[in-house]
């Protein structure tokens, strides 16, 4: 057992070490590259803006006062559309913080939303 | 006075079986749909971890219902050796398939997920989580520790364990599966430090007599003030002695074996200067108040069907007079006894007697030297060894020397018992 302990201990650390080396060869770019996109669009929209856009092929959503048209990622969603569809055209900052079980989504997802942002939700209306 | 004694498939499964429940139970609740492959390893093998740490924790508490019921501490303790190193291993696992994950998606994501200046504090918690058992596995396997800087840094284990319970709940909230796991931990790892280390559920008990024996030896005799634990011989209780007149206990819980069991609750320890504290137990003196906590152990456990080989090294006689004292030999029994020299040989006239009163006894006393004895010499003098049961107690060196000759001579391995004094 303590021949164990010492072997998955020291693969571990090559194997984080090999990461942190990897991250040295490679260009810096992506997720810093979508925040200015987000910055760029800042209108506001309304919930009834936002439910005009209910279908597949032009599916908007609020999120966490937040405007976003992820049409072009539906396809790439990595669950079953069901499971998504529903809220096209909706206030679905609920659906996104538990998807199934309580489990957030990852930091990665955030990013990966903030490049549909197309601007802000107008609650006041 | 003395309980049912535990099935070989309880000795062999129960243990096992319950560390299993955690486990599953979590990943059956957990268990993803939808992700991404390495996503979805990294979540199973995170539940996995998690329900192993709780198994692993839950098989130390040691207390005497829950040992009986898991087959004695022996197998509890071997399946929290196994579950927690298992449960080690599954989360180093872990933060490297979500960091493949992320990969896979962008190379240069994988180590924003690992690297702790990107991150909050859920996983920095997951972190301190994975520092500290990496730290407490360390101490765990660093062999020279004394005991008890071994048990203080081993209780960084515990503490990982709720560091990294506190990382889920803070990534995902009070699901109930993990209030189960928390509240579990909970209340494991409280009655491991309140009722048995700080002994807040033992039995006050007083020295009653002691009497020194050959070698750096006492045998005390210990009456209860209230109510009696239930021993049956073989087993083995936890002690701390308190203070005397002219005495000063060390305080601490240590487990030694019953050596004889009398009316009224009345039990007797031998115990032999082996380290610090057993070292100062050697002055004793009657009236010291003692409190003790079991009885635990399945040594010698259940009426023998067979006839019984035992083979005692040093100290490791007191299971043998326990149940030599209690009553004659419903089988044959012939026991072997090794010592360094005569000087040192606790027991030995009372032992002698005994053979000259019972007839299905049979002793072979050695004295060994310092070095290994001459085993091959000893087993050719025993009668039909392969109809034995085998029971052995001494030190560890001893036992591993004599395995492999009991089973070349055709001992199948399920008839060899064995007792260790010493739990790491
Ligand atoms: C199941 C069992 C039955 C035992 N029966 C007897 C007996 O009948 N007679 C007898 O003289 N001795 C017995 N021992 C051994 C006895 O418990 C140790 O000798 C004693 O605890 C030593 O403590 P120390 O401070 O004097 O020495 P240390 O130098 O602290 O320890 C010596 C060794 O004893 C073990 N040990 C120390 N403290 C503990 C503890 N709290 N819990 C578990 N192991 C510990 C360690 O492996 C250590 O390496 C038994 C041990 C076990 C596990
Ligand atoms: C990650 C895994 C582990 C965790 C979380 C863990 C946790 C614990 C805890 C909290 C205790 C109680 C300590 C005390 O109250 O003093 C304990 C006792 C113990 N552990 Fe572990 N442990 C783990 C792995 C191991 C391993 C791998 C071994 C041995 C190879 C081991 C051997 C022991 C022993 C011998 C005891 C107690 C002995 C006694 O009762 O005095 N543990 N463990
Ligand atoms: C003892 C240590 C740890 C335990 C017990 C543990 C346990 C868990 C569990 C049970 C989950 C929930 C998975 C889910 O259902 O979503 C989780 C998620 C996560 N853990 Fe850990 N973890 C530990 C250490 C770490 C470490 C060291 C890291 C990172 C460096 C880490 C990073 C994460 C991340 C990022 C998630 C989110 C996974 C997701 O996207 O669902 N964990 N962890």
């Amino acid at each position: 057992m303590r021949k164990l302990f010492i072997f998955s201990t020291v693969t571990f650390w090559l194997v984080v070490a090999g990461f942190w080396l990897a991250n040295f060869f490679l260009p810096l770019e992506p997720p810093s590259a979508v925040s200015t996109i987000a910055e760029t669009a800042d209108r506001n929209f309304t919930l009834s803006d936002v439910a005009l856009h209910g279908r597949e092929d032009d599916c908007w959503m609020a999120i966490e006062v937040q405007v976003y048209d992820i049409t072009a990622y539906l396809p790439d969603h990595p669950s079953e559309p069901e499971l998504v569809l529903p809220w096209c055209g909706k206030e679905a900052t609920q659906a996104w913080q538990t998807k199934g079980k309580g489990r957030p989504h990852s930091p990665r997802a955030d990013q990966l939303l903030a490049k549909y942002r197309i601007g802000k939700l107008d609650e006041a209306r | 006075m003395t309980s049912r004694p535990t099935s070989a498939l309880v000795r062999r499964f129960a243990a096992p079986l319950a560390a299993l429940v955690p486990p599953v139970a979590a990943v059956w609740w957990a268990f993803p749909e939808n992700l991404p492959l390495w996503r979805s390893i990294a979540i199973v093998a995170a539940w996995a971890g998690s329900g192993l740490l709780v198994s692993s924790i839950v098989l130390m508490m040691r207390e005497t219902h829950v040992a009986r019921l898991l087959g004695g501490l022996e197998s509890m303790y071997r399946w929290h050796h196994r579950s927690g190193m298992l449960a080690y291993l599954l989360l180093l696992c872990h933060p490297l398939a979500l960091a493949l994950d992320d990969w896979l998606e962008a190379p240069q994501l994988a180590w924003m997920l690992l690297a702790p200046w990107t991150q909050s504090w859920p996983l920095w918690l997951g972190w301190a989580a994975l520092l500290l058992l990496m730290f407490g596995l360390t101490t765990t396997f660093a062999a020279r520790l004394p005991y008890r800087r071994w048990r203080f840094f081993h209780l960084a284990l515990g503490l990982g364990v709720l560091l990294g319970l506190a990382h889920v709940y803070a990534l995902l909230g009070g699901a109930n599966i993990l209030l189960f796991l928390i509240v579990t931990t909970a209340l494991a790892l409280g009655w491991r430090l309140i009722a048995s280390d700080v002994g807040a559920a033992a039995h006050p008990y007083h020295v009653v007599r002691v009497a020194h024996q050959p070698g750096e030896m006492i045998e005390v005799l210990l009456a209860p003030y209230a109510s009696a634990l239930a021993v049956s011989p073989g087993q083995f209780v936890l002690a701390a002695f308190g203070d005397g007149p002219h005495y000063r206990g060390c305080g601490e819980y240590h487990p030694f074996t019953v050596s004889g069991i009398e009316a009224d609750g009345v039990l007797r320890l031998g115990i032999k200067a082996l380290g610090p504290c057993s070292q100062r137990i050697q002055n004793l003196e009657a009236g010291v108040l003692v409190h003790l906590q079991g009885p635990f152990g399945i040594f010698l456990d259940g009426t023998p069907s067979r006839p019984q080989l035992w083979v005692a090294g040093g100290i490791g006689i007191t299971p043998f007079m326990a149940a030599l004292r209690a009553h004659r030999r419903v089988q044959p029994t012939t026991l072997i006894y090794l010592f360094r020299s005569a000087a040192d040989a606790a027991f030995l006239d009372e032992l002698s007697a005994l053979v000259r009163t019972d007839p299905q006894f049979e002793l072979l006393a050695e004295a060994s030297g310092r070095g290994l004895p001459d085993f091959p010499g000893l087993l050719a003098r025993i009668s039909q060894i392969t109809e034995r049961d085998v029971n052995i107690c001494g030190p560890m060196p001893m036992v591993d020397a004599l395995m492999p000759q009991l089973r070349q001579l055709g001992v199948a391995a399920d008839a060899i018992h064995f007792e260790r004094f010493d739990f790491r």
